[in-house]
């Protein structure tokens, strides 16, 4: 039923597929973690309040997570040259999922943060921490479990916005199931990368469920 | 120790609060101090103006020479990890094993891991705790909570140690062990422990130095012994009307009865002499027990009567007299 031919492709497809949510999801965890951090610190009551701060940022992530990804995709395109040398392919398209994706785990990030108690953070401070060691020593440690499924969570979101990338030439999964399952009237092809990218989505969930579970000591 | 000079705190926001509304306070080194109030007295807010968890908006927090108030954040810090302090809700790390707990003041403090090693085990040995090192908070009663709290406290070998409330949210059974471990910490130590409760029965087993706040007023302050048995404000006698048991049944009061009802409080030395069947044989008056109890202020015996007497009023005067010169604190309840 599936040929030599097309079983290298969907292989490759899946591939690329897997660059782009693993380098997007990498990226914006980087890029997004010190603004979620930034972003809950600098709330009210918090160790570094900071209102206007606050208020802003808020604001740029929010913004950040109202443009539709195809338009941003799309809008940001000169960006995108400007970066990796073309807007066409599976490394150009990792650049807008990677700004897509960070405002997004910056919000989680600042929500998992919120979720440790403030008597932990009080007690810290209590025995004269600073606000980096409170960050790295406190908060980090204490939210990591929940960090770990932010992370999964953006990772998931990813797969489904790199086959949107596709459409505009990123290739991987949604690209194949676009231009043979769709275009070509290919429905096993098309079910074929459902299929895969269903698969994919299961596993990154279930190792992100596994990892935090295994870091959980909260009651 | 720790001195207070007129400090105010407002807190606001929708409903704005006056938590504390021009404090003075002096809380000598050594002892046990203890703060009573109600809910929403001021007392998180006055304990938490010490190592500045909250600042006052006026006056002068002094510890140890040190005005707080002014210290760099920098300055703050390394104030901070000279004075321990344990929470109602323990708030440990629930990341860090028991062992991993205690030794994070140390870890800050930058102290080598041998150190850490032998530093942990003593206050593990101190607070009871040695079998649980490796466990995770998660798997401890409230009461060993308390105790990781306690020892993590203690760490860094402070001279003060401030509870939030420390056995509020701990049963009896657990709050009278905390509160024992307070005590042998208090006198092994030497360290001075600075406490807040809105329970008497906690500044009647521990304390030494007790301030009363009401509406973040300071109410009366003094020697327990002082406090509990000679009440200036209407504050303090209410909150020791439940410890005492010293509310006049109502039924008592309206009897209407033509003997005197008074209240009669002995302490230490005192508790032990028989001096109601003395002032009987003395000043030949009929004495009618109604309640009575003998209880303990920290380690001070201090025994309470409730007793009609019933004689003459020559005689009843005299009898007064006799029991306030042999040093018995006597209240005239009626008529």
């Amino acid at each position: 039923m599936i040929n030599p031919v097309m079983l290298s492709m969907l292989w490759t497809a899946t591939l690329d597929t897997l660059t782009m949510v693993g380098l997007g999801t990498a990226l914006a965890t980087v890029l997004g973690l010190p603004l979620g951090i930034l972003l809950a610190t600098t709330a009210p009551k918090h160790i570094l309040e900071q209102p206007l701060v606050h208020r802003a940022l808020g604001g740029i992530v929010n913004i950040g997570r109202s443009v539709p990804f195809i338009i941003l995709m799309v809008a940001i395109i000169p960006f995108t040259r400007l970066l990796v040398g073309s807007s066409i392919g599976t490394t150009a398209a990792v650049v807008p999922l990677t700004v897509a994706a960070i405002p997004f785990v910056a919000r989680l990030i600042d929500g998992a943060f919120k979720e440790i108690d403030p008597g932990v953070i009080e007690a810290a401070e209590s025995m004269g921490a600073s606000p980096p060691v409170i960050i790295f020593k406190v908060m980090i440690p204490e939210a990591l479990p929940a960090l770990i499924l932010a992370v999964t969570l953006t990772a998931v979101n990813l797969v489904g916005y790199s086959a949107m990338a596709g459409a505009i030439g990123g290739g991987g999964l949604g690209d194949l199931a676009i231009r043979y399952g769709y275009q070509r009237f290919r429905g096993d092809i098309m079910l074929q990368t459902v299929v895969i990218l269903v698969l994919l989505v299961q596993g990154i969930q279930m190792l992100g469920d596994k990892i935090a579970q295994r870091l959980y000591h909260r009651q | 120790m720790i001195e207070f000079k007129d400090v105010t705190k407002t807190f606001t926001g929708k409903n704005t609060v006056h938590a504390l509304k021009g404090v003075s306070l002096k809380i000598p080194a050594g002892g046990i101090f203890g703060v009573i109030g109600q809910s929403g007295a001021g007392k998180s807010t006055l304990i938490r103006c010490i190592n500045m968890l909250e600042r006052p908006d006026s006056g002068e927090v002094w510890v140890d020479g040190i005005l707080m108030n002014r210290l760099s954040p920098k300055e703050l810090r390394q104030a901070r990890k000279e004075t321990g302090m344990i929470f109602q809700h323990f708030n440990l790390l629930s990341s860090r094993t028991v062992f991993q707990n205690i030794a994070f003041p140390l870890e800050l403090a930058g102290v080598s891991k041998d150190k850490v090693r032998s530093r942990v085990g003593q206050l593990a040995e101190l607070v009871g705790l040695t079998d649980k090192l490796q466990t995770y908070p998660r798997q401890l009663s409230g009461g060993q909570k308390q105790r990781v709290g306690i020892a993590r406290a203690l760490a860094t070998e402070p001279k003060l140690l401030l509870c939030d409330e420390a056995t509020s949210a701990l049963d009896p059974e657990t709050t009278r062990s905390v509160l024992s471990l307070l005590r042998t910490i208090n006198e092994n130590l030497g360290l001075t422990i600075v406490l807040i409760t809105h329970e008497m029965a906690v500044i009647q087993q521990i304390c030494d130095h007790v301030a009363v706040l009401e509406d973040g007023v300071l109410r009366e302050t003094g020697r327990v012994i002082d406090v509990f048995t000679r009440p200036q404000s209407q504050a303090t006698a209410n909150m020791l009307q439940g410890l005492h048991g010293s509310k006049l049944p109502a039924e008592l009061r309206s009897k209407g009865s033509a003997n005197t009802l008074v209240r009669l409080t002995f302490i230490d030395q005192r508790a032990h002499q028989p001096i109601i069947s003395q002032m009987i044989r003395t000043h030949d008056l009929d004495v009618n027990i109604l309640y009575g109890r003998i209880d303990q202020m920290k380690t001070t015996p201090f025994g309470m009567l409730l007793v009609e007497l019933d004689g003459t009023r020559e005689q009843v005067t005299e009898a007064v007299q006799f029991l306030q010169k042999n040093q018995v604190e006597v209240e005239v309840l009626s008529p």
